[in-house]
């Protein structure tokens, strides 16, 4: 008797403490904040930047953490990610089941072999029931750029593309004050940059004296697509169609674009005649060697991402090369390289920027979205892009923002802080005008006129991607690296090797990236796009 | 014959009451051996399931081709044939030149007889082994890069052509090779020098009486004491002619020298890793395993057959 009693109670005990923790876990979320607090865990880009503070425990990150506590109840840990190897080390930490909560990548294809493995958070239905508390995420990122990932048929969303607001890609540079010191135009076809190139090589007495022997007419890196985009997409035909642009744009350097060998034929020619840096094969991602030879002033051309030579303040290479040479010494951008029609085509993405995701594993996906909506805040993002007044920005009269490097607790590790305000790429104030003007004004001592060429060349005559929503494309699942890796392999063999060699070099290298695995991506992306677009 | 039992028992006890604490002792590697080496044995299903890491693999359903389709999905990879044929040729380059060089060194520093000179040497020799092979490509890289390498510099200073050390496929192997000797046969050769204290020194003074020259006692005394450590070691790396480094390969390695510098480990960590296809790396793992072992097996046989000890 005593022990059924006992045995009722326990049951009614169990139940009780059941019902409980039922209610408990319905989300108890009053005007955005959670009503115990949550923890979620944010992935940061550490850029390992000399002199600057720890990535996941600085000014910034404190001002996201006392936000968060105190909007949404939220606490915040950041987990820092090597920027230059971020695919890897993301790889490896959602293999082991330890992503962050929020994760972010630029690498889509890791998203879709993790989401069929079953690995990744289908975002639709939190963002439909949560739609009235992301308000400012919604604003800042548009249906668009939401629902730019969702699948046509079972309408999963694994992924949200952070809003890419100034779309700005790639230039080619060239040091002006050598120009100058040769007579020279500022080169405006193949012929003259090339040329251009020659009379920096010949001169090398004249413009760098005891350091001739270190002259480098033009600079580049392993990675040869990004590194030479203008020059190799000049040669792919302007009459290009949208079916074949997007069956053939899986690879981001535009390897697979008509014509494209024709532009790398150029830089191995130009690598056998001595203007190409010789031993840019053997330094690998994120190697610093480059960049201290573009500081020390030894090049004369390279391209590379937009405003490059003009970043990160008194350390950018503008800044070390003015030091070294005086005022007159730097680089300005140039525009080259015109197509077939004599027009000088930019292939830019479209406004998408990082992909942001939730692993499985998270088990806080509304204080996740809470989290984007946060940063998408246009007070919050603003800090976080411009910092305190006084400190690392002035407001001038015409409105416009001037941001100020600073040293220390409060520098920005990376520009405008971009990798803590995930959802965005770009200096954004809430008015157009005044965002062109601070964009201009915000590269420390640097001369407004060459952040507004470079700004200015940067799109023009773009031709922009267009989404073409086709659901997973099966044959992409784990080449994410292998092709890219093969793509960086045989156009770095290809542009070092003989001239002689050099059809066969890149013959055998692309065919064996089309046997790998490219040759199934554009044959399903070919029919695939046939099924949902003709 | 029940006394000699108990005798038995009594001895086996007090033995045990001695000895315990160093089976004791010995729990602890063993436990090391179970759970980090064999229960980790039971994910080599993967290689024969579906590709999916994220559930156990007993609970995935079977691989194409009746589980084996990762490995046929390996050999008809380009990349993989290219790797296995790499990982033997450095492998085996290795151990031609690679694995005598210790066996020399060790001679040389034994008949080295300034004492204080022999112990500086050797710890001059032993100290490359403590480099990790990241900071041995950077200075590999500051010495034979073509161009801005110091080597280079100087030979192209002095109107030489310069040597393509680590750009070059064929060149890039030597400097592979080499940089493995460097670093490693200092180290190699504690265990040879070790094994020629153990042998007696009167054997040296008698063969000094019937007037042998040094070479003719390293010839005659120092190498035959030598052979069954050389054995050993041998059929130890014969073990391992599959097996590859991860760090040697890829921290040397770059883009001129993909063609040879692509080894199983690369190969799996291009895949496996980055590319996230767990069951195709687990598949070629297993196989270099299985290669490894059948290598292992028949240099022990071989050794056993002409005479040696062999490893068990």
């Amino acid at each position: 008797m005593k022990r059924t009693l006992l045995f009722l109670l326990l049951v009614c005990l169990m139940a009780t403490t059941g019902f409980t923790a039922a209610f408990a876990e319905a989300p108890e979320i009053v005007d955005g904040r959670f009503a115990t607090t949550r923890q979620i865990t944010v992935e940061i880009y550490d850029r390992a930047r000399e002199g600057g503070s720890p990535v996941d425990n600085n000014f910034y990150t404190d001002y996201i953490k006392e936000g968060m506590l105190r909007d949404h109840n939220v606490e915040v840990t950041f987990i820092p990610v090597p920027r230059w190897t971020e695919v890897d080390v993301l790889n490896n930490l959602l293999a082991a089941g330890d992503a962050p909560d929020v994760s972010v990548t630029y690498s889509y294809p890791t998203i879709v072999t993790y989401g069929t493995m079953g690995g990744v958070t289908d975002l639709a239905p939190y963002l439909e029931e949560n739609k009235d508390m992301l308000t400012d995420l919604w604003a800042l990122l548009g249906d668009e750029n939401i629902y730019w990932n969702k699948q046509p048929e079972s309408g999963t969303i694994w992924a949200l593309e952070a809003k890419l607001f100034v779309n700005k890609r790639i230039n080619t540079f060239v040091r002006e004050d050598w120009l100058k010191k040769l007579d020279i135009q500022e080169p405006k076809t193949l012929a003259e940059f090339e040329a251009m190139l020659v009379a920096f090589r010949d001169n090398a007495e004249l413009l760098l004296g005891e350091n001739a022997g270190n002259m480098i007419p033009y600079s580049t890196s392993f990675d040869v697509g990004w590194r030479n985009d203008h020059l190799l997409t000049s040669f792919v035909p302007e009459q290009f169609s949208e079916k074949e642009k997007y069956t053939h744009d899986f690879d981001d350097r535009h390897l697979l674009f008509p014509n494209y060998k024709e532009g790398v034929r150029v830089l191995n020619n130009w690598y056998n005649q001595g203007l190409i840096w010789k031993d840019f094969p053997l330094y690998p991602a994120g190697d610093s060697t480059e960049d201290n030879l573009l500081k020390a002033g030894y090049v004369g051309a390279f391209i590379h991402n937009w405003d490059y030579p003009y970043r990160n303040g008194q350390d950018s290479i503008h800044a070390n090369v003015q030091r070294a040479y005086g005022e007159d010494a730097g680089y300005i951008a140039v525009e080259p390289f015109a197509n077939d029609e004599g027009i000088y085509r930019k292939y830019l993405s479209a406004p998408i920027d990082r992909k942001i995701f939730f692993p499985a594993t998270n088990d806080e996906p509304v204080a996740s979205l809470l989290y984007l909506n946060f940063l998408s805040e246009l007070e919050n993002r603003r800090f976080l892009q411009i910092g305190e007044e006084g400190v690392t920005h002035e407001v001038l009269e015409s409105g416009a923002v001037r941001t100020i490097a600073v040293q220390g607790e409060k520098i920005m590790n990376s520009p405008n802080n971009i990798d803590y305000t995930i959802v965005i790429n770009g200096l954004d104030l809430g008015d157009p005008e005044k965002n062109v003007m601070s964009i201009a004004l915000g590269y420390d001592t640097v001369d407004q006129r060459y952040i507004e060429r470079a700004y200015a060349l940067s799109d023009k005559d773009a031709r922009y991607t267009k989404n073409y929503s086709v659901g997973v494309i099966t044959a992409e699942e784990g080449m994410n690296t292998v092709l890219p890796n093969k793509r960086d392999t045989f156009l770095t063999q290809s542009v070092a090797a003989a001239a002689d060699d050099f059809d066969k070099v890149y013959d055998t290298g692309f065919e064996d990236y089309l046997s790998t695995g490219g040759q199934a991506i554009i044959d399903e992306r070919i029919a695939a796009f046939e099924k949902y677009y003709e | 014959m029940r006394e000699a039992k108990q005798l038995r028992l009594n001895r086996t006890s007090n033995y045990m009451k001695r000895y315990w604490t160093l089976y004791l002792m010995l729990l602890l590697p063993i436990a090391f051996i179970i759970i980090f080496r064999y229960i980790p044995m039971a994910y080599i299903l993967n290689a024969f399931k579906v590709n999916n890491i994220l559930r156990p693999p007993w609970e995935l359903p079977w691989a194409g081709n009746n589980g084996f389709e990762w490995f046929i999905k390996a050999f008809r990879s380009r990349d993989f044939l290219f790797a296995l044929r790499n990982t033997f040729m450095l492998n085996i380059l290795d151990l031609v030149i690679g694995f005598p060089a210790p066996i020399l060194l060790a001679l040389l520093l034994n008949e080295l007889s300034f004492k204080r000179f022999k112990r500086i040497t050797q710890t001059v020799v032993y100290l490359p082994h403590f480099l990790s092979w990241i900071i041995i490509s950077g200075l590999a890289l500051r010495l034979f890069a073509p161009n801005d390498g110091f080597v280079n510099i100087i030979l192209a200073r002095m109107g030489r052509n310069t040597i393509p050390f680590l750009n070059d496929p064929a060149h890039w192997v030597g400097s592979y090779v080499t940089l493995g000797i460097w670093k490693e046969a200092g180290w190699n050769t504690i265990i040879y020098l070790a094994a020629i204290t153990a042998i007696s020194p009167e054997l040296y003074e008698a063969a000094a009486v019937d007037g042998a020259s040094r070479l003719r006692r390293i010839w005659h005394i120092t190498l035959p004491g030598l052979r069954p450590t050389i054995i050993i070691l041998l059929i130890l790396s014969l073990g391992r002619i599959l097996g590859s480094d991860f760090d040697r390969p890829f921290a040397l390695g770059n883009k001129m020298v993909r063609s040879v510098y692509n080894v199983i480990s690369i190969f799996v960590y291009e895949y496996g890793i980055k590319g996230m296809q767990f069951s195709l790396s687990s598949a070629v793992g297993l196989f270099q395993s299985a290669v490894g072992v059948v290598f292992l097996f028949s240099a022990n046989a071989l050794a056993k057959r002409y005479g040696e000890r062999g490893v068990w």
